[in-house]
């Protein structure tokens, strides 16, 4: 504006205005304290395709988009994954060897001829793909239909091939990722289901070329095959190169195998499972489960909204508002419930560092209870959809994304308009719809909270997780592993039990004990106490009262040459294994003398019981084990035995636990015992012990 | 006879270059803001998005040797909020108006983008302008992204198998330069630094002079400027951004280590000293690269993986830096393999780099790769956003995204050996074996 035509009033004026701040310039003032409003919704419109069947079965889809000079060319097969076991890994080596030898070219000339035209070309398991710039097409086609139909596995790259996975094996063998992914798969599906296979040693040793060719005759067929083309291309162009080089005189159809698959079960109660990583410094945190929804279900569009609201997106999820953001626990935790047409499932994951890891699964445990009992409020479930609807148009920015909705339409049978009526029904998506899908598909209780890390700093904190209470170890191949910790170098049994009785007074009072009286009571009911009363003369006999009321009920006499069980006057007599486990109990140093009783000690290693550490003490005469000891590594002193008795019932399972050492003339004694079998436990408070208190002989006679 | 066979070679020649008249130009505008802000818009309505995004000339290579990792730290700070942005609102605003976002840091710049749909473009420039103008700088922010950036390196680099290979390998090469350190820089670092610190390093790096503003999608140009001027014209410029010019000193003696981790299969990274991005010798690098490593039938992988079944894989990539970077060469070897071997396999391949002409056919497939290459990687908008950006901050010429391709092109086979000749030194090289150490697997 020229200021010399304006007269003074004006430019007093339009001064004054601009001293004010309100100008009538060509750009307003723009209020910075609030979020602009968006403009008008833009159209999202998505692109058609062409559906064509070949004669021999070949569904031939086409997207066609002229925006860059490329194709690219994808065929999927459609068929379940069969179960390997022994061999797995079939599957993965005859789709990578396809490429590797065809009738009319070796590897290095497949390599050579797709890298000259700067192409690309990948065959797997379930398919092939190949792409590259429009001018090259015929000749990438070419090679992928090639590989697809004259594969010879060659001996030589089958063994390079084997050569270079079990060294990957070995190199995955230290790392997390792989190793929580085995674990995984593992205890979700078990071993009798594909998605459980998991590549080892042993399998991948065992894979023969007759297992490739077999594999690819068997599953690389027309009839169950979609080739899905994308680019610069008219679908008439591309069915004329598709049926001169897949069609029914190249590629003949015939039936594939569909067995029936069992579906996995989930287990009663949370198990936590825990395979060791060397040296981590993170654990490797992952709580999954199987879920039964399959693609194109009316539910999948709001289980897609309770998962984006717990778990997707990237940073608003509640997993990462509450263990990055609020906690930072982690540099990411997010959830993925996905549909599958066998099995779908449920995962919520983290890395988070070794001490937080029982924090985290409370975190984890408390997010996925709540989305099930609490209502998720309305601007959530709005904005989440807003957030999806966004995603949705984004992905719309590639050609690839119309070919994988088509594909998806004709495989899971959808109907034709389903993703044209997508954003319809994810609008209507209410809280009500996201709770109750929450609370049909999540199981917060079936959960295998799984974790791959550092054993020694993280496992003990975890177990309390775990619905026995008792953490199942693996190793990095998804295979059992023995739970117990090396113990440290040149300790023996006779070290542990040494240093047991040291702690309770020393080796030399207990060798010189002659007798002990122990005195107890056990709640039997309401209202029912017992007493108990055990008397022992070392080398001599034990003898045992259970009484009510001062009424003896129940007794035991044991001596070394004969034992007797009492119920109320009835006397049975015990057999000689039952006579033998007490034997131990007629020394007062029990442990310290086995050898010379004719047992053997081995001490097993550390394990992680309910928190504590405790050495593991196996003991064993003539070749069967007779009782597992375990001591508490830190006080030293016997926390627990375990045995198996024989009972008219069969085998017993007992474990014995001894608590709450107290001193009595200098030597500890454990004034809470328990013993529990079948379900039932009885616990002993020991109100007084006296060691070389007079005991009566007399007792021990038969 | 021998003048027209030479007549002949340099048609046959020229005929092999692609047509490149078909390959789609990317159309662009741009200009700068009087505070120093360079703005660049590409235009198009194939889907009803836009990527708005801005790059700050500031990587680790800005930071003071005591202080490193702040850069990538700010990455992360940056998600706070502003003056205007409550806390954790950042993210909300853009994923509640259905779009993404993200951040990256490198040695040399930090780049911020959201990908939002089309009628939202206004919130991203004022997201965007509000981080730029203020940005929240405060304890509890500083406090939990420490926090979380712990996480990231232990899970990048710690927890990550080889996790530490690049980290070692620069501080191997770089003595001098901020090279050395990669931008996570250290936890200790961080940890010192005093809130003001935080604070001097905003004003510092987060100007408008210092940036570049990059917006690609379903835009209305004239629109775009006016909301543009509205939100960032009155961002007040910044002093003037003093670079370091540190020069590494040239390695005469070749450096050997060996470093123990956790790691199974032996890893062995060779280091060269390359000249920086851009420059013309750079490009035949790139170009020897590709012939060493560009696909299965590349030198490196034929050689050492697939002949003499030496490794897992081989191959060489350059390290492209504003100031001179790196080649690495590397190879994971087979079990049982001995680490000399393999290295002695992928020398053989180099100095026959140094010592033969490439042939004719493979001079015509690094082009044809890298035709096909370039003409994918302007595919979507965060891409073409990020590329015209790119361009603009380190060789002042956003065009190069339709230009760079020429100066590839224009590499001949004997650039090629030459540049393997000039940079790939025995004596300039770092070479390290990443071995596993026996008291690793418990």
């Amino acid at each position: 504006m020229n200021s010399r035509n304006l007269s003074p009033i004006a430019l007093l004026t339009l001064a004054t205005l601009s001293l004010l701040g309100i100008n009538n310039n060509t750009w307003a003032q723009v209020d910075r304290s609030k979020a602009p409003e968006p403009g008008p919704q833009p159209e999202i419109a998505i692109g058609d395709y062409t559906l064509h069947t070949l004669d021999n079965g070949l569904k031939l889809i086409v997207v066609e988009n002229h925006r860059l000079p490329r194709i690219s060319w994808n065929l999927t097969l459609d068929v379940d994954p069969p179960l390997e076991g022994d061999k797995s890994g079939t599957a993965s080596f005859a789709g990578q060897l396809m490429k590797s030898g065809t009738e009319k070219r070796s590897k290095a000339q497949i390599d050579e001829a797709i890298d000259f035209i700067g192409a690309r070309l990948s065959t797997s398991a379930q398919g092939a793909f190949a792409s590259s710039l429009t001018k090259h097409a015929d000749v990438a086609l070419g090679l992928m239909a090639d590989v697809v139909l004259g594969a010879t596995f060659p001996e030589e790259e089958l063994e390079k091939l084997r050569a270079q996975t079990l060294s990957n094996l070995a190199a995955n063998e230290t790392d997390p990722g792989s190793i929580s992914s085995n674990l995984r798969r593992r205890v979700m599906y078990g071993p009798d289901h594909p998605y459980g296979d998991v590549d080892t040693e042993e399998s991948i040793s065992a894979i023969t070329r007759e297992d490739l060719q077999l594999y690819h005759e068997t599953y690389f067929r027309p009839n169950v095959a979609y080739l899905v083309v994308v680019g610069d291309i008219t679908p008439d162009d591309a069915l004329a190169k598709v049926k001169e080089l897949f069609g029914p005189m190249k590629w003949k159809s015939r039936p594939v195998p569909n067995p029936v698959i069992p579906v996995p079960m989930r287990p009663d109660g949370n198990q936590v499972v825990f395979a060791h990583v060397p040296g981590a410094v993170q654990s490797v945190l992952h709580l999954v489960h199987t879920v039964r929804l399959q693609p194109g279900h009316n539910d999948v569009v709001p289980v897609s909204v309770m998962n984006s609201i717990l778990g997707g997106g990237a940073f608003s999820g509640r997993l990462m508002q509450n263990l990055r953001e609020d906690k930072a626990f982690t540099y990411g935790a997010r959830c993925n419930m996905s549909p599958d047409d066998l099995i779908g499932s449920f995962d919520a994951y983290a890395n988070v560092r070794n001490e937080v890891t029982d924090s985290a699964v409370v975190e984890f445990l408390y997010e996925i209870k709540r989305i099930t009992e609490e209502p998720v409020d309305a601007e959530t479930v709005k904005n989440t959809i807003t957030n999806m609807t966004g995603s949705f148009a984004r992905s719309l920015e590639r050609p690839e994304t119309v070919a994988r909705f088509a594909l998806n339409i004709e495989r899971y049978g959808l109907s034709k308009d389903y993703y044209r009526t997508y954003l319809e029904r994810l609008a209507a998506v209410t809280p009500e719809d996201v709770q109750r899908v929450a609370q049909a598909y999540l199981r917060p209780e079936q959960l295998h909270i799984t974790v791959a890390g550092n054993k020694g700093e993280v496992a003990a904190s975890l177990a309390r997780f775990d619905a026995d209470g008792e953490i199942d170890f693996y190793d990095a191949f998804g295979r059992k592993a023995s739970n117990l910790e090396a113990v440290p170098e040149g300790m023996t049994a006779a070290d542990v039990i040494e240093a047991y009785y040291e702690a309770r007074g020393g080796l030399a009072r207990f060798e010189k004990l002659k007798s002990l009286v122990e005195i107890g009571e056990m709640q039997a009911g309401p209202e029912m106490v017992l007493e108990v009363k055990t008397q022992t003369v070392f080398g001599e006999g034990m003898h045992t009262e259970i009484s009510m009321a001062g009424a003896v009920m129940m007794g035991q006499t044991v001596t070394p040459t004969f034992g007797v069980n009492n119920q109320q006057g009835t006397q049975l007599p015990m057999s000689v294994e039952e006579l033998a486990t007490y034997q131990t109990s007629l020394s007062s140093t029990e442990y310290a003398h086995l050898e010379d009783m004719g047992y053997e000690a081995q001490l097993l290693g550390i394990h992680p019981n309910r928190g504590n550490p405790v050495y593991i003490v196996e003991i064993r005469k003539d070749g069967s084990t007779t009782k597992e000891l375990q001591f508490d590594a830190e006080s030293g002193l016997l926390m627990q035995v375990n045995r198996a008795q024989k009972s008219p019932m069969g085998p017993l399972q007992i474990t014995e636990t001894f608590e709450n050492y107290r001193d009595f003339e200098g030597l500890l004694f454990p004034t809470l015992q328990t013993q529990t079998a079948n379900g039932q436990q009885m616990a002993f408070r020991m109100t007084d012990i006296q060691p070389n208190a007079k005991v009566d002989s007399s007792l021990f006679k038969k | 006879m021998k003048i027209h066979n030479a007549c002949l070679g340099l048609m046959l020649s020229v005929l092999a270059l692609p047509a490149l008249g078909q390959i789609r130009n990317v159309e662009f505008d741009e200009f700068t803001l009087k505070n120093g802000l360079h703005v660049i818009l590409h235009e198009d309505h194939s889907t009803p998005i836009v990527a708005v995004t801005v790059m700050y000339h500031v990587g680790s290579k800005n930071e003071d040797t005591t202080r490193t990792g702040m850069a990538h730290f700010f990455e992360h700070l940056l998600f706070e909020g502003s003056e205007n942005i409550a806390r954790g609102e950042y993210d909300s605003y853009v994923e509640n108006a259905g779009g993404a976002l993200n951040a990256n840091t490198t040695q040399d710049r930090t780049f911020y983008y959201e990908l939002l749909p089309s009628n939202q473009l206004e919130l991203g420039l004022w997201l965007e302008s509000e981080r730029m103008l203020h940005a929240k700088i405060e304890s509890i922010g500083i406090e939990t992204q420490r926090e979380v950036v712990k996480e990231e390196k232990r899970q990048r680099y710690d927890n990550q198998p080889y996790g530490q290979l690049l980290p070692t390998t620069m501080e191997a090469v770089y003595s001098e330069h901020p090279y050395r350190w990669t931008p996570i820089g250290s936890l200790d670092h961080l940890n010192a630094a005093s809130d003001e610190e935080f604070m001097d390093f905003y004003k510092k790096f987060y100007v408008p002079n210092n940036a570049v503003l990059s917006i690609a999608g379903d835009i209305d140009p004239k629109q775009t400027k006016k909301w543009i001027k509205q939100y960032f014209e009155d961002i007040p410029r910044g002093a003037d951004i003093e670079r370091p010019s540190i020069q590494e000193p040239k390695r005469t003696v070749e450096y050997r280590d060996t470093v123990l981790g956790k790691d199974a299969l032996p890893m062995i990274v060779q280091a060269y000293p390359i000249p920086a991005q851009g420059t013309p010798d750079y490009y035949a690098v790139e170009m020897l690269n590709k012939v060493l490593s560009g696909g299965e039938s590349s030198r490196l992988n034929r050689r050492v993986v697939e002949e003499d079944q030496l490794a897992l894989f081989c191959g060489a990539f350059s390290f492209g830096l504003e100031d001179p970077g790196v080649t690495l060469a590397f190879s994971m070897a087979n079990m049982g393999v001995d680490p000399a071997e393999v290295e002695q396999a992928m020398n053989e391949e180099v100095n026959r780099m140094k010592r033969d002409l490439i042939s004719n056919r493979e001079l015509e497939k690094l082009k044809n790769q890298i035709e096909s290459e370039f003409i994918q990687s302007n595919a979507s908008m965060a891409g073409i956003a990020e590329s015209l950006a790119n361009y603009h901050m380190y060789f002042g010429d956003a065009d190069l995204i339709n230009t760079e391709i020429d100066r590839y092109l224009a590499v001949t086979k004997e650039d090629i050996r030459k540049a393997a000749q000039q940079h790939y030194n025995e004596n300039s090289r770092v070479t390290l074996y990443f071995l596993q150490d026996p008291e690793a697997s418990k």
